[in-house]
């Protein structure tokens, strides 16, 4: 019965088999590690850019205009993006159930705290001026690595949404100014006159605008105000309108 | 006060093979091997190779020592190893392995370890050696490692890198499935 011992025993004098060093495991596990940190900090780049990629498109507002415009909404979320998030968020999962503190306790409860950690952490980098800063610099070509990530993907046009700043008012309407500094005419359709030109849209408000555009003029068949704080105009280099500060 | 090899723990003589004594590491082999035989007869009823299984796991075991951390239990270390190395086995012979099981998913309040193993040890040893090889193989070896090598829920979870609920679960369900298997069995005979 001892056949086994001695087998191995005899393998390891004639030295067919060996020792992996220590050295092997401790840089295997600060792989596992780094690796695990990497696609944990990727997922929170890619999820805080689509927050960014939403806002500067305008696609985040949507909703404001109610059920209509779900449609529109859903088409203009970046599914490859999500996509990829998601196949992230899997591969992380698969890291983090490596370690015992993930494997002793169901999938559910790593997956909902990779899903928390990583709306908490997006959250708080959307709050930076990460995105909007590398978004201006990609525009300039001042950003070797990503630019092209930032330009192809930043800030995407969606059919018949417009985002902007209130230029001035006129007495159908008002100038628009883009984030990219198009200065667009919003005028009303005789649909709903009332909602443009009324008090409630003034200069310098943040609006978004569902219309048809000809040219540089949009006819608009909704406007909405959106919140006051919008990074990507605020962030953005050699600012031409010195009032939006 | 000296203590010879045998009455040294399993931790202690792997810490002596990590510093240099390899011959300690055949004390290892002899303490696990009948273990090992035992736990790759039961779990891989059908195999030939159990032995040179076994002498796997023990080169494996050896070649990755040093990653080995001697705060933690070894048996639990080796059990993982083994597993390892007889599922890669039954994936050779082609049986049906579950590629995701549903069981690690959901949390499930654990049945209270031990609470019927002694009175039903016998009776279930007896069902055991009768109708394992009729049980899936997840079923299986959760049986195995907690009535043949009598191991903990929380070191099954070590091997089997599974929640601990989710061995509970495997065990009631794996006895379920036995008691029918036996019964039938009893019936037919």
């Amino acid at each position: 019965m001892n056949s086994i011992s001695d087998k191995i025993f005899n393998k390891i004098k004639k030295e067919q088999i060996k020792m992996r060093p220590k050295i092997y495991f401790i840089l295997k596990a600060v792989l596992i590690a780094l690796t695990t940190l990497l696609v944990a900090f990727f997922v929170l780049f890619l999820v805080s850019f689509i927050f960014f990629n939403l806002r500067a498109s305008g696609a985040w507002f949507l909703p404001r205009f109610g059920l209509p415009v779900i449609g529109i909404f859903f088409k203009s979320l970046p599914w490859l993006l999500i996509l990829i998030t998601i196949i992230l968020i899997g591969v992380l999962e698969i890291l983090v159930k490596r370690f015992s503190f993930a494997y002793r306790r169901p999938i559910l409860y790593s997956i909902l705290f990779i899903i928390i950690f990583t709306f908490l952490g997006s959250f708080a980098m959307s709050r930076t001026h990460l995105h909007p800063d590398f978004f201006w610099k990609a525009q300039e070509r001042k950003l070797p690595m990503m630019g092209r990530f930032y330009r192809d993907f930043g800030m995407p046009k969606l059919g018949d949404v417009y985002y902007g700043i209130v230029f001035d008012m006129m007495d159908s309407g008002f100038h628009l100014e883009t984030p990219k500094g198009e200065i667009l005419t919003v005028v009303a359709t005789s649909t709903i006159p009332s909602r443009l030109g009324s008090p409630i849209i003034k200069k310098d408000d943040r609006v978004i605008v569902l219309g048809k555009r000809k040219n540089e003029t949009i006819q608009a068949f909704g406007v909405r105000k959106v919140d006051k704080q919008f990074e990507i105009f605020q962030r953005r280099p050699h600012n031409p309108i010195p009032r939006m500060k | 006060m000296f203590k010879s090899l045998d009455q040294l723990s399993d931790e202690e003589i792997v810490r002596m093979v990590q510093s240099g004594g390899l011959e300690s590491f055949g004390i290892l082999v002899k303490r696990y091997q009948e273990k090992m035989l035992r736990y790759g007869r039961k779990f891989l009823f059908n195999n030939n190779d159990i032995e040179d299984l076994v002498q796997e796991v023990f080169i494996k075991a050896y070649t990755n020592i040093q990653s080995f951390d001697a705060s933690r239990k070894f048996s639990a270390w080796l059990y993982r190893i083994a597993h390892n190395q007889f599922i890669n086995a039954i994936k050779k012979k082609k049986e049906p392995l579950p590629f995701f099981d549903l069981d690690v998913l959901w949390p499930y309040s654990v049945s209270k370890e031990n609470a019927d193993k002694e009175t039903n040890q016998r009776e279930l040893s007896q069902m055991l050696e009768k109708c394992l090889d009729k049980l899936s193989p997840k079923y299986r070896e959760s049986l195995v490692l907690y009535y043949f090598e009598e191991l903990t829920y929380k070191e099954i979870a070590d091997v089997l890198h599974i929640p601990m609920a989710t061995v509970g679960i495997r065990l009631k369900r794996g006895k379920k499935i036995m008691k029918s298997l036996f019964q039938k069995y009893e019936f037919n005979k």
